[in-house]
């Protein structure tokens, strides 16, 4: 049989299984990790690696804190009982307002929660596809107005996040958050609302081109009627349009469930997901044949994302030159990265902020189309936030911070921002250490885990005084902590550092 | 004369200079001053009777406005039909003729329409219309509703057809989040920003000194000297990105800071991008092209009141920054472009909101304009699949603001020749 292009890996003498390659492994399918992860996971059988990330279950996960929403469901009783009983205009309209800062604190105690979370979990699969999942079956504030709703989106996506593809967009097509993101829940009978239909068939399912404005029509009348109360999915068959659909070719009385069902029969269906995944964590751009190979998995398997992902995670093409150090790191990589990577502690509050400013704002994404993507994050403004970042953990502040506004349309960013910094002897093992060279190399080891162009070394070299490899240092002087800064921050300032 | 320095010279002239002489301080501007500034951006106008100094403002309003709600045809009984919650009432309209009227909530820029100083192209769109925001607005973007595949936008071509000019950074300046399609070119990507104080890279606070430190993150991030060609890597791309940051920084600092205009802003996010653009053209700053977004235009439910408010903070916006534009002068020099990805079904739907639609009006504003409607009101009796049909091609429009606005050739950059439309 002919090598297909998505081949196993198979370590040799020649190409071993070593620590590059599961630090880019635990960078892509994780958030990455200290020097000692990375080794732990070299130390491993490639297969047993590869394993360890996917089959995650296996793993106990520390109980993270539940967000409190009591209060919230109590403004908003409060809000419909004023409302039934006929409160005056400027009463209800407080209790709303009330309502709202309520919400958007919450909004605040989520994203903190889910960014603690991504540094703490012993998953990072898990985790990393709950970023996935919200990138690619978007909802968020502001149309989504309850807090509570995005939370058990997150949930769902966390309990469905390797599973069933097929089972898990069912299970959005009924998630409270989404059916009012994209208003399905005043999609009714007679005069339909076309939001989710189409969104579901251009975005997540068959990709543009796969279907035509007739479909859009035909599926949103089967979607009628699919709508939520409280925090429950709610199906009212008065509003429900179970007349004669032509969708995609085939007529019946269809509803959302016979819709998903049509649209994963479609060939389009097989090759949407599998290449959306790839091009997360691969690269932007794959080979069509790469992704023919993807979608005979993904069908063959019923649509089991975890499937897609062993085999990825297992192909040769993964470790190859093509992937690996060629994509740019999104910002929730490079944030939660840096501080995986330090094994420092830094409030999520901070994070946030520089997450905002680097054009991520988890909750708050830019529109239904998710976010950017590879070399779609850089630009002038964002390439110097990222560079500064590093500032937050050495100095405990950065530009912007407590800048002018807030890109999330008012959540609350200033709020203990502050970082305290990082204790510097955490980042060299000093036992080790004898020349400016060395101390370049741990911290290349730590940050980049790839060779550096000499004539860029050799500046690095400069931090320390010097432009020999060979220079000595003495760790204990009294400029030494401040080259390591200046070392750390100008590596962190790098275009070699934004790439996983 | 604060030129900055551009890529290419970077490229040619920066690494050597770091390695000869490390120590050497702010070597960009002197190397600027110089290179007796052979970039000036007036080269980039060169037609008789197209001056110079021009800038252009293309405001993007994401998620499909409501064209219908926006000029209304309040004239016609189709409109109300189609509209039973949703239709302006008759006597809220602000009339511009004997059959279309702004609604309510644009007062602000009817002012500007009364000044002639406001030009509204009605039914702009383009054949077979996509109903996809990304898809159409990658159209609008590139100006390519034929799917050629263009990689560059239409702006970003502009830059291209003017090299050298092309080549210094804030030729072209995004203010928001992410750098827009329309203003990528071959040449590279221009200025994105949003708050200039944040624009600077800062040395550690307890590190080996500012200028050392400076120097060092100038030889870490200088591009690879290579022979030419746009085919670069991601590691090349991000190393270009950083050097125009780098370069463009302080300039855009100054430049932002400089001006205090007494003009007062209304307190939105689009508001306050306007008021950085006008204090970067007040701090004559090299651009030609400067970017602002509005979102939230995607309606799909419980549009009333949303849509006002929206409508509400566009004029604001825009009428505070014509002041602010006239108080410096400016007024006759700069010109702003509004369009939006489509616009939206002409029958509301069950959610007191509207489904993607097809064509709508552009809004133009500026002192050097001839004011007034340009275009036709689509037929509300003649639709395609319950949407309008287009009556100019936003290509049209371009290429009149390509050609008597920017003096450049529309043909070379759109690829092929569209009427003009009588606003300029």
């Amino acid at each position: 049989m002919a090598e297909t292009l998505l081949g196993t890996f198979r370590p040799s003498a020649a190409d071993p299984w070593d620590r590059a390659k599961a630090a880019h492994l635990l960078g892509r399918a994780g958030f990455g990790g200290t020097p000692d992860d990375i080794a732990r996971l070299a130390g491993m059988r490639f297969e047993d690696a590869v394993e360890e990330l996917l089959e995650y279950e296996r793993i106990s996960d520390e109980p993270f804190p539940e967000v409190d929403f009591s209060e919230v469901r109590e403004l908003a009783q409060a809000l419909v009982d004023l409302r039934r009983g006929g409160a005056a205009e400027r009463e209800v309209r407080e209790a709303s307002q009330q309502l709202r800062r309520a919400n958007v604190q919450k909004f605040q105690e989520i994203r903190a929660g889910w960014v603690q979370r991504m540094l703490q979990t012993r998953r990072p699969l898990q985790e990393k596809m709950v970023l996935f999942w919200h990138g690619h079956l978007v909802s968020g504030f502001p149309d989504v107005t309850s807090a509570e709703h995005m939370a058990m989106q997150l949930a769902l996506f966390r309990q469905m996040a390797t599973g069933s593809f097929k089972e898990l967009i069912l299970a959005i097509s009924q998630d409270p958050a989404m059916l009012s993101y994209l208003d399905n829940n005043s999609n009714r009978k007679g005069k339909p609302n076309e939001n989710y239909a189409r969104e579901l068939m251009e975005l997540f399912t068959l990709g543009v081109g796969n279907f035509g404005e007739q479909d859009v029509k035909e599926a949103a009348r089967a979607f009628t009627g699919w709508t939520f109360a409280a925090n429950e999915f709610v199906f009212r068959r008065n509003q429900h349009d179970d007349g004669m659909k032509m969708f995609l070719g085939r007529t019946g009385t269809f509803d959302g469930t016979d819709v998903i069902e049509i649209i994963f029969a479609q060939p389009a269906a097989d090759r949407h997901l599998p290449r959306k995944l790839f091009e997360f964590f691969a690269y932007q751009g794959p080979e069509e044949p790469v992704i023919d190979e993807l979608a005979a998995i993904f069908r063959r398997s019923d649509w089991s994302v975890r499937a897609v992902l062993r085999a990825l995670f297992r192909s040769a093409l993964f470790y190859s030159p093509r992937t690996v150090r060629a994509q740019v790191k999104s910002p929730v990589e490079l944030v939660v990265g840096a501080v995986r990577a330090l094994g420092v502690e830094v409030p999520p509050q901070a994070l946030l902020r520089a997450l905002d400013l680097m054009g991520q704002s988890l909750l708050y994404p830019p529109n239904v189309g998710g976010w950017p993507k590879g070399k779609g994050w850089i630009n002038t403004a964002t390439i110097l936030v990222r560079y500064n970042f590093s500032k937050l953990l050495l100095d405990g502040t950065m530009p912007g911070a407590g800048g002018r506004r807030s890109m999330t349309g008012g959540a609350p960013g200033r709020v203990g921002t502050r970082a305290r910094p990082i204790p510097l002897e955490q980042l060299i093992d000093a036992g080790r250490v004898w020349t400016a060279g060395d101390v370049i190399t741990q911290l290349l080891d730590r940050f980049i885990q790839a060779p550096l162009e000499p004539r860029r070394r050799w500046a690095l070299l400069r931090a320390f005084g010097t432009n020999r490899e060979d220079a000595p240092v003495t760790i204990d002087s009294a400029q030494f902590p401040d080259q390591l800064r200046a070392a750390v921050h100008l590596i962190m300032s790098m275009p070699e550092y934004q790439l996983t | 004369m604060n030129q900055g320095m551009t890529r290419r010279e970077f490229v040619k002239k920066g690494l050597t200079m770091v390695a000869v002489g490390l120590t050497a301080p702010s070597f960009i501007t002197r190397t600027a001053l110089a290179m007796n500034n052979p970039w000036d951006v007036t080269q980039l106008t060169s037609r008789p009777g197209v001056s110079d100094d021009r800038v252009l403002v293309v405001v993007q309003l994401g998620g499909g406005n409501d064209g219908l709600n926006t000029v209304i045809p309040y004239s016609q009984d189709a409109y109300y039909r189609a509209r039973p919650t949703l239709a302006v009432p008759q006597t809220g309209v602000l009339r511009i003729n004997d059959e279309v009227g702004l609604h309510p909530s644009l007062a602000k820029v009817m002012d500007l329409h009364e000044q002639g100083a406001m030009a509204v192209i009605q039914g702009v769109g383009y054949p077979n219309p996509s109903r996809s925001h990304f898809k159409s607005m990658e159209i609008w973007q590139t100006a390519d509703p034929d799917g050629r595949v263009v990689r560059y936008g239409w702006i970003g071509r502009y830059f291209d057809s003017k090299c050298p000019v092309c080549e210094q950074p804030t030729v072209g300046v995004n203010v928001g989040p992410a750098m827009p399609l329309a203003m990528q070119a071959s040449s590279g990507m221009g200025v994105s920003l949003e708050d200039p104080e944040a624009f600077q890279w800062m040395p550690a606070l307890n590190g080996i000194g500012a200028k050392e430190e400076q120097e060092l993150f100038r030889l870490l991030n200088a591009p690879a000297v290579r022979a030419g060609g746009d085919g670069v890597g991601t590691i090349d791309f991000l190393r270009h990105t950083a050097m125009n940051a780098y370069v463009s920084s302080a300039q855009v600092r100054e430049a932002a800071r400089g001006y205090r205009g007494g003009v007062e802003y209304p307190n939105s996010q689009f508001a306050a991008s306007l008021r950085l653009i006008a204090q970067m053209i007040a701090g004559k700053l090299p651009t030609k092209v400067y970017y602002a977004h509005m979102t939230g235009f995607d309606t799909h439910a419980s549009q009333h009141g949303a849509h006002e408010n929206l409508l509400a903070q566009f004029a604001a916006g825009v009428a505070a920054f014509y002041k602010d534009l006239e108080a410096q002068g400016n007024a006759e020099r700069v010109m702003v472009l509004a369009f939006s990805e489509f616009g939206r079904r002409v029958a509301e739907n069950g959610s007191r909101g509207t489904d993607h639609g097809t064509a709508a009006p552009m809004f133009v504003f500026g002192k050097g304009l001839k004011g007034g409607l340009y275009g036709a009101q689509p037929s509300l009796a003649d639709l395609v699949d319950g949407d309008l049909k287009h009556v100019i091609d936003f290509r049209s429009v371009y290429a009149t603001v390509l050609d008597r606005w920017l003096g450049a050739d529309p043909v070379e950059i759109l690829g092929s020749s569209f009427d003009r439309v009588g606003f300029i």
